[in-house]
């Protein structure tokens, strides 16, 4: 395994070993041929003054400002086969059943731990472990309604989820954004081939937030919680409000009453709100339960969510499930809670608090990326064929002294597609975050936000440090 | 449903808007009519710090280039033109989900452009271009708000901002500019009085609607009571009024309009002197004042209470 991953070669989204174009990209390539490489820049140019004209934009920080900047568009589309998303959409929503019956278990029985598959000290080490959520069973035992993850593909094709997020994961606004650009951009080609639509996602997620409405409501109010405009997601926040037609709110627009209900601020006087997608990390929902300085926060939003009165999505808590040491378990929550076989690869890691894989990774280092488990930001990340002999001899130290804070997984070479750099195609990484809405049942974006590192060789592809996007194209051949 | 927040945002933008256009267009007049004017005639800058800024820095001794440039183009006169766009955009930023797409980016642009070109507002050559740029773009703005914009609570509101701002500025236009002008002689009087409308944009409707030669007493009472000239102190009440029809009911807020519109109505007729009309332009301004107070009241600060 850790040999395979790291001796094999790169994979290109649209071409395959031999330079041909894959079934499913063969129409794309062919016009992008056809419109040469100056018919290219003319249609590059024609997509950024659409992103400016649109206003898409996203929050950068210099000095403690916030700056407002033309979201970075790609415009030629990552493409994938409609059968293969069939089996991806599967496999995440496998995950997420499975993810979301683990932090219903541990916020109340616990049996995953009384059956010896998840350590029991994990959980108390866990910083996002909310012992106030303890005992709560949201509507359809569903705790993650909303949930962002992480695709990477590999040297051999392998698509692998590298990480879940599970608390306020943002970027769909851009997946339907870079959409709407790249049909005014690509007209002709959306003509040509079987495209599958995105823009259903907005219908559904609305349909999602109502259905989690306390059962006593018929017509419920649903809101969008920011922190506000100095947020780096504000713009999805107001899109997502303004698309679904709910009221994009702040922490002080909103008060819970003497009857424990949840009301906003208006000009008619106080309108009880029955449910909250909440932006606004756990830490800053409720300054009465977590943090007290927290300004963008409702004081006593816990006590109602508690007592049934409002739905939170995703409930407060649901975190738990969000961090490097649980990823390590997701095939075997699979396994436990449904017993099936995960169908979309986990990045095989290993955990150091067992002897066995310690000794694994102790003798590959060189071939691992290193990580501390306790979820310090990046902080103490070794990526073995970067690293100096007294690095290496440093990590392995790290490891034999306090094996459970580590995990190793393989270094995974990311997939590329053609990108326009400087006016030419060239390849560059990227990755994919489709977004998975949970409720009575699941669904599953047709494609999600393809992120693409715009420096070559680079695998860094966040927007804020000089990363770009594609539209997806989930084609049917 | 409109959120209070989301209220007084649009209620302050739509105040903002109007005083970048009504501050533009009284520098815009008041340079026209110095440029009129002999050399012989030294034209004071100072009433307009007077009309449009801080009481406080009426005393400093400015010249031209630094009135203007105070009342265009400071950041730190928060009534200055690029101030009040930058504060209406700011107001709007916040409020994107109930305001048309274009008229956003109609504040957008005309936010880049005041602020990007602000030294054009200064020298003579360039300034009404600036200036006449600015009350252009404004209207623009009113007129893509008025042309696709339902007539909800949210259209109301900014309504209700420009009507009270409106009704302020042209009290105190009157108040500075007439009050000084009133019961004298002077050889250029008459091209002052038409100063006075031209601030207000009111010369042509006035001389459609009296008909005669120009009178101080009918410019005033054209300006204050005036039921169809959209700048008038009674148009605008008028606007309040039909906008708080529109509005949950709020007993103060309606209650501080009868009262202005009383006070209005109180103007007798024949000659009004100087006297006369500071007091009257004194009173409308607190009631005016007071309108706006019950309306942050009524709608901006809801009680906690469950009602």
């Amino acid at each position: 395994m850790v040999q395979r991953a790291t001796s094999s070669g790169t994979w290109n989204e649209l071409m395959d070993e031999s330079d041909v174009p894959r079934p499913v990209a063969a129409s794309l390539v062919q016009q992008l041929n056809e419109l040469g490489e100056h018919g290219l820049v003319q249609r590059q140019e024609l997509a950024d003054l659409e992103v400016k004209a649109m206003g898409i934009t996203f929050t950068v920080y210099d000095d403690g400002r916030g700056i407002d900047r033309a979201w970075p568009f790609d415009i030629v589309p990552r493409i994938i086969a409609a059968a293969e998303w069939r089996h991806i959409e599967r496999g995440l929503a496998q995950r997420l059943r499975a993810l979301n019956m683990f932090i219903d278990d541990l916020y109340n029985e616990q049996n995953v731990i009384t059956d010896g598959v998840f350590p029991a000290d994990l959980l108390t080490d866990s910083k996002n472990f909310r012992s106030e959520c303890r005992g709560i069973r949201p509507k359809f035992g569903v705790w993650a309604h909303i949930c962002g993850s992480d695709l990477v593909r590999d040297g051999d094709g392998t698509m692998y989820v590298l990480e879940d997020n599970l608390r306020v994961p943002s970027g769909v606004s851009y997946m339907l954004e870079n959409r709407l650009v790249s049909k005014r951009v690509f007209a002709d080609l959306f003509q040509r081939q079987s495209i599958e639509p995105v823009d259903g996602y907005v219908e559904e997620l609305y349909k999602l937030l109502c259905s989690l409405a306390p059962d006593e409501v018929t017509e419920p109010n649903v809101v969008v919680l920011t922190p506000g405009i100095y947020n780096s997601a504000y713009f999805e926040h107001s899109f997502l409000a303004q698309r679904m037609g709910v009221e994009l709110v702040e922490g002080r627009d909103l008060t819970v009453g003497d009857d424990g209900r949840v009301y906003v601020r208006t000009i008619a006087g106080l309108d009880p709100v029955d449910v909250i997608y909440r932006r606004i990390d756990d830490a800053f929902l409720d300054p009465e339960v977590f943090r007290a300085d927290s300004t963008l926060g409702v004081p006593g939003l816990m006590r109602a969510w508690k007592a049934g009165k409002v739905a939170i999505a995703n409930a407060p808590g649901a975190g738990v499930a969000d961090d490097k040491v649980v990823y390590a378990w997701v095939p075997a929550l699979i396994r436990y809670y449904l017993g099936e076989e995960p169908q979309i690869a986990n990045v095989p890691t290993y955990r150091c608090l067992y002897e066995d894989e310690r000794r694994i990774v102790l003798a590959n280092l060189r071939d691992l990326v290193v990580k501390p488990a306790n979820e310090s930001g990046g902080y103490g990340l070794m990526i073995g064929n970067r690293a100096t002999d007294e690095e290496l001899a440093a990590a392995a130290a790290a490891i034999e002294a306090d094996p459970r804070n580590w995990v190793a997984q393989p270094i995974l070479s990311l997939s590329v597609a053609p990108t326009l750099c400087d006016g030419v195609l060239a390849s560059r990484h990227l990755d994919l975050r489709p977004f998975i809405l949970s409720g009575a049942g699941h669904y599953v974006t047709h494609g999600g936000l393809t992120r693409v590192a715009l420096r070559e060789g680079s695998l860094i592809v966040n927007s804020s440090q000089g990363g770009g996007s594609k539209d997806t194209w989930i084609v049917q051949t | 449903m409109l959120l209070s927040r989301v209220a007084e945002n649009l209620y302050w933008a739509g105040r903002y808007l109007e005083r970048a256009e009504d501050t533009a267009r009284i520098v815009l007049q008041h340079t026209n009519v110095l440029i009129d004017m002999p050399d012989s005639v030294s034209l004071d800058w100072n009433p307009l710090l007077a009309i449009l800024g801080d009481p406080e820095i009426e005393h400093l001794m400015m010249d031209e280039a630094a009135i203007v440039q105070y009342l265009a183009c400071d950041q730190r006169n928060p009534s200055s033109i690029v101030a009040s766009v930058t504060s209406a955009r700011e107001n709007l930023r916040t409020t994107r989900e109930v305001l048309p797409r274009a008229a956003w980016q109609a504040i957008n642009d005309l936010f880049i452009q005041v602020g990007g070109r602000w030294a054009e507002a200064v020298p003579r050559s360039t300034r009404t271009r600036y200036l006449s740029h600015v009350v252009g773009e404004s209207q623009r703005i009113v007129g893509i708000l008025s042309g696709t914009m339902s007539r909800d609570a949210a259209y109301s509101m900014l309504r209700l901002g420009r009507n009270i701002e409106r009704a302020d500025m042209t009290t105190r236009v009157l108040d500075v500019r007439a009050g000084s002008l009133i019961g004298g002689n002077g050889a250029f009087d008459d091209i002052q009085w038409v100063g006075v409308l031209q601030s207000l944009s009111a010369l042509q409707m006035y001389r459609r609607a009296t008909r005669s030669p120009l009178d101080s007493n009918s410019v005033v009472r054209f300006c204050l009571q005036s039921r169809e000239f959209p700048r008038s102190v009674a148009h605008c009440l008028a606007e309040v009024t039909h906008c708080l029809g529109i509005l949950p009911a709020r007993a103060k807020v309606i209650e501080a309009c009868e009262t202005a519109t009383e006070q209005l109505a109180s103007l007798a007729g024949g000659d009004i002197s100087g006297f006369q009309l500071h007091k009257l332009t004194d009173e409308l301004q607190h009631a005016i004042g007071d309108i706006h107070s019950a309306v942050a009241e009524g709608y901006f600060r809801v009680a906690e209470r469950v009602e």
